[in-house]
């Protein structure tokens, strides 16, 4: 299967819910849904052949006011899925980060959903157990993943004590 | 045991001494005119026993320095699990917020005299995670007595720093004093700023 071929299919299935499908070095497919669909699109593309998540990225894109969501998914049963990884990206406010779940359809979105949570402080409304994976509590309330998060640029230089 | 004073009214008579006099001469007889603190030094100082805590990636370095081809236990050193049962940290590399807690309960759980080893660029400054928002230093939760830089430290200089705290063990007479004195003379007792294990049980 090209990856145009798979564009088409891919088309076929979600219909009306593409908005933008961009194709990356031949084996990586962009495909921009809107927020509101992000469920029904996970279960059409579960069905599909697409069995679980790859990774969850999140990107902060500041000044235009919006977090950009990508779900990567791959397959591991079909042969020929496998050779392709399809990101299905949405926006969301970044005023208000609220957003699905898709823990019920991808279970391997569980840890990655939690990870977002506590670097971006984005919130997966339906997640049975949302608490930071890898950061301590205090930590993760600063959302240090964010862009507006400042960084210390100075090394701490340690000094003899007299 | 018949114990008579100068004149001879103790006849027939047991008498026990005071325990606390007693001891206080014993110590004074075994530390100063008998030099058994050399002893304690020179003991202390080849049973070494650091605790396993792998808080980052230099913990394969510390592995190789107790492999054979290394074989840091001829220094009278021997990695151990518990840490009621150990005298020294050796802290591996970086140490991120959530291992400080494990660290700083760690080094709480262990008996005096102890000494602690920071190996690493991490551990010194940071290293490469100078500016994290995540990771605090070694000496700012427990006493650090060597320090070995590198990025990773060879095996070669895991031993070299076992050796160094012998040497600053029994130069300084480290142990023998903390048993005179019930602290450590020679090191300031380190207790953080940062309020590191609150987040645990909500």
């Amino acid at each position: 299967m090209s990856p145009e071929e798979l564009v088409e299919r891919i088309k076929s299935l979600l219909g009306e819910f593409v908005k933008d499908v961009k194709i990356w070095k031949n084996d990586y497919i962009e495909v921009e849904v809107d927020k509101e669909n992000i469920e029904e699109v996970a279960k059409r593309m579960k069905e599909f052949g697409f069995d679980h998540v790859k990774d969850l990225t999140v990107v902060d894109y500041m000044k235009e006011g919006f977090f950009r969501i990508i779900y990567n998914l791959g397959s591991y049963d079909n042969f020929e899925l496998s050779y392709y990884i399809v990101g299905i990206a949405y926006n969301i406010p970044r005023d208000k980060p609220v957003t699905k779940t898709l823990y019920y359809t991808y279970t391997s979105a569980d840890f990655q959903e939690r990870e977002a949570y506590e670097a971006f402080g984005i919130i997966f409304e339906g997640h049975p157990d949302l608490r930071p994976v890898l950061l301590s509590p205090p930590v993760a309330e600063l959302k240090p993943l964010r862009k507006d998060f400042v960084v210390k640029e100075d090394p701490e230089i340690i000094t003899k004590k007299k | 045991m018949m114990i008579m004073d100068g004149n001879g009214n103790g006849e027939g008579k047991v008498y026990v001494g005071n325990i606390n006099v007693s001891a206080r001469k014993a110590r004074k007889l075994l530390m100063s005119d008998l030099k058994l603190g050399k002893l304690v030094d020179w003991g202390t100082a080849f049973s070494l026993w650091p605790i396993h805590l792998t808080t980052s990636c230099c913990g394969c370095e510390f592995a190789a320095a107790w492999s054979p081809r290394y074989d840091n236990e001829q220094h009278g050193a021997l990695p151990w699990i518990g840490p009621r049962q150990t005298n020294l940290i050796i802290i591996e590399g970086t140490v991120t917020k959530k291992m400080a807690c494990a660290v700083r309960i760690v080094w709480e759980q262990m008996p005096q005299p102890k000494f602690a080893i920071a190996m690493g660029a991490c551990a010194l400054d940071g290293g490469i995670f100078y500016n994290s928002y995540n990771i605090v230093r070694p000496w700012q939760i427990v006493p650090v007595d060597v320090y070995i830089p590198g990025c990773p430290p060879r095996p070669e200089s895991v031993a070299k720093s076992i050796i160094m705290l012998q040497k600053k063990i029994r130069e300084k007479q480290v142990a023998s004093k903390f048993i005179e004195e019930g602290w450590r003379p020679d090191k300031e007792y380190v207790i953080p700023k940062e309020d590191l294990c609150s987040w645990w049980r909500g």
